[in-house]
């Protein structure tokens, strides 16, 4: 990335929001901010750090990005507290913890000088979140920020984790259903995607054409794509079983296309349920794609006539912000942050079953108006809503609100 | 004596839960209404327009999306969507009135209206910080000229936020512009008959400029 990334957005969003952030940012520069997650490929959060704490240097902010390491006990704990704070039923022994706190014990031998003298660190998801209490020096303001749905967690999970987060200053969820009660404010930031990205730029048709050669997927028929990890929560086996009532009546190739992260050992099981129930059907094309796999996914979606995001669990939902960002319409599952930007006649549909995406589907497929319509409106509205710099600008409020003490101010005035 | 020069200001809020239980019925909901702050009401039916969500075009103020959207009853959103905040001498009034139509609703119906488990109403409250944006403007029409550029959440701050600020609830603009005697009296007519509360900020920036072009050869005209 080069020194002025920021200016890139302008043509994008426009320079007054550019010039925006910039008043922002120098109102903490030279602030030392610090983020911590578990994994630096894979998966949306270690998409957003990557562009986040670039732009916050670009800004004059001292800012950094640790990932804890761990064994694959480790990673399966963690994976068991992502699915018991989804909801499913978990069993959470003593030897598991042992396992967690140990290889957080060990993680913060590295990491306490740099934690203890931030002005700000960001803790997101469970995976790091016994951090704080390790650093009983701490100087600055400790934010836990949860991009998972909690909603309705595994009791004993989130008790667990309760006592682990409680004494953050502040907790930060990606949308209100998910926000927990905690003893400190509970801030409402979404997510946002990079319109600059190789996930999200724009790509020659000669690009996408060949993406498709590469994966023997042919354009003789419109093009249904869900880009996710291969996790039950995404519903996979959901969308073949749509795609397959759906091709009863109407030509069209299904794409299911994911990468794996380091911090999901479950991915490979459900990847072979996958395969089982598509069983061979030479429609159904299914990509195990690397997690640098940027440039390929944006040509799958920019390939495709629909998205689909059929998730039955979802945090935010970032490929639907993408898909809709490239002006394709989504079918997306009826939960978690996907209903806050599929909206039912303006930028796709919601649904809540395999026969109720196949029905959208097959309307939409009969109306390329329609498809065009959602399309300009699903672009207008991530433009004024989840992109990046909207998404800085809520971080940079919210340190320059913590450092100003606006729990019990409406407005803070920074001159 | 010229007057001051108009700073130009921007805002940014950062929205946070207020703090009360969710509610799931239109019972939950009215308790709670009751309790909760006037930040918490200012945000469900004005800053819903800085923050980010979808323009709604149905409904302005988030009670009455939820009222049609999650408890399905269509006749309570449309009484508290034609609520206009900015027609009430204070939002203890509207907090008020909108207890009057949900004890009304309650009184009409054999049944209290819930949404399912998931769809409840999150009561939540934003903080605004205010900053300067470093410009200063000295003649009136380079301002007017200068709103067709500013950012929407400078619009929202200097015409729609102005009005909890300024005496006799006037927007930003208008109150520096009406310092230059009669000129732009107009102008200032027209803005005034601008319906904002049912404008997007981008739309209400184009109605604010459009109303200037419209005006221009009057406005000179005077001298």
């Amino acid at each position: 990335m080069s020194n002025k990334i920021l200016d890139s957005y302008e043509e994008v969003v426009g320079s007054l929001a550019i010039s925006q952030l910039r008043q922002l940012g120098e109102r903490l520069a030279g602030k030392k901010v610090v983020h911590v997650n578990s994994t630096r490929k894979g998966g949306g959060v270690a998409e957003i750090l990557e562009w986040l704490n670039s732009l916050l240097i670009e800004l004059g902010i001292e800012a950094s990005w640790e990932v804890i390491e761990g064994n694959p006990d480790f990673f399966n704990v963690t994976k068991t507290f992502h699915n018991g704070l989804q909801g499913n039923q978990v069993v959470l022994t003593k030897a598991m913890i042992e396992a967690y706190e140990n290889t957080v014990i060990e993680n913060v031998k590295k990491l306490r000088p740099k934690l203890e003298d931030a002005d700000f660190v960001f803790i997101h998801d469970p995976q790091p979140a016994p951090l704080l209490e390790l650093c009983p020096k701490r100087k600055g303001k400790w934010i836990w920020r949860c991009h998972i749905d909690a909603s309705n967690p595994d009791l004993n999970i989130w008790k667990y984790l309760k006592n682990k987060v409680e004494g953050y200053d502040a907790s930060i969820f990606s949308i209100p259903d998910f926000a927990k009660q905690l003893p400190h404010p509970q801030y409402i930031i979404a997510p946002s995607i990079d319109p600059l990205s190789d996930k999200n730029c724009e790509l020659s048709n000669d690009e996408i054409d060949n993406t498709l050669k590469k994966y023997n997927i042919q354009r003789d028929v419109p093009i249904l794509t869900q880009i996710s990890r291969f996790d039950r929560f995404k519903d996979p086996i959901g969308v073949i079983e749509a795609f397959k009532l759906l091709n009863k009546a109407v030509d069209a190739r299904l794409v299911l296309a994911g990468g794996g992260a380091t911090d999901d050992p479950e991915g490979m099981a459900v990847l072979e349920e996958v395969k089982e129930s598509a069983a061979e059907n030479p429609n159904i094309h299914i990509l195990l794609l690397p997690s640098d796999a940027h440039r390929e996914i944006n040509a799958l979606q920019r390939a495709s006539t629909i998205v689909i995001q059929k998730s039955i669990k979802e945090g935010f939902g970032l490929t639907v912000t993408e898909a809709l960002w490239k002006k394709r319409p989504v079918i997306g599952g009826n939960v978690g942050g996907i209903r806050l930007q599929v909206y039912n006649h303006h930028t796709g549909y919601l649904v809540e079953t395999p026969e109720g995406a196949a029905l959208r589907i097959r309307e939409m497929l009969h109306d390329s108006a329609k498809i065009k319509r959602f399309g300009l409106t699903g672009r207008q509205f991530v433009r004024e809503n989840f992109l990046l710099t909207r998404h800085l600008r809520e971080y940079l409020t919210l340190m320059i609100g913590l450092l100003q003490g606006m729990r019990d101010h409406l407005y803070t005035k920074i001159n | 004596m010229e007057p001051e020069n108009f700073i130009v200001k921007d805002c940014t809020i950062i929205t946070r839960m207020a703090g009360i239980p969710s509610a799931m019925t239109l019972r939950e909901l009215r308790e709670r209404l009751r309790i909760c702050s006037i930040e918490c009401i200012y945000h469900h039916f004005c800053e819903i327009l800085i923050r980010s969500s979808f323009d709604d075009p149905e409904y302005r103020n988030d009670f009455a999306v939820w009222a049609s959207r999650y408890l399905r009853d269509r006749i309570l959103a449309e009484r508290l969507g034609i609520l206009d905040p900015y027609k009430f001498d204070d939002l203890e009034d509207l907090r008020q009135k909108m207890i009057e139509i949900m004890d009304q609703r309650l009184s009409e119906l054999p049944y209290i209206p819930f949404a399912k488990k998931g769809e409840d109403f999150y009561f939540m409250q934003a903080t605004t910080l205010i900053f300067q944006t470093g410009i200063e403007i000295k003649e009136p029409e380079e301002l007017i000229k200068f709103i067709a550029k500013m950012t929407n959440s400078s619009i929202y701050y200097h015409f729609i936020d102005s009005r909890r600020r300024n005496p006799f609830e006037k927007d930003d603009f208008s109150t520096w512009l009406i310092k230059f005697g009669k000129k732009y009296t107009p102008l200032l007519k027209a803005w005034e008959q601008i319906d904002f509360y049912f404008y997007s900020l981008s739309e209400l920036k184009k109605a604010l400029v459009d109303a200037f072009w419209d005006l221009k050869e009057e406005i000179q005209s005077v001298k």
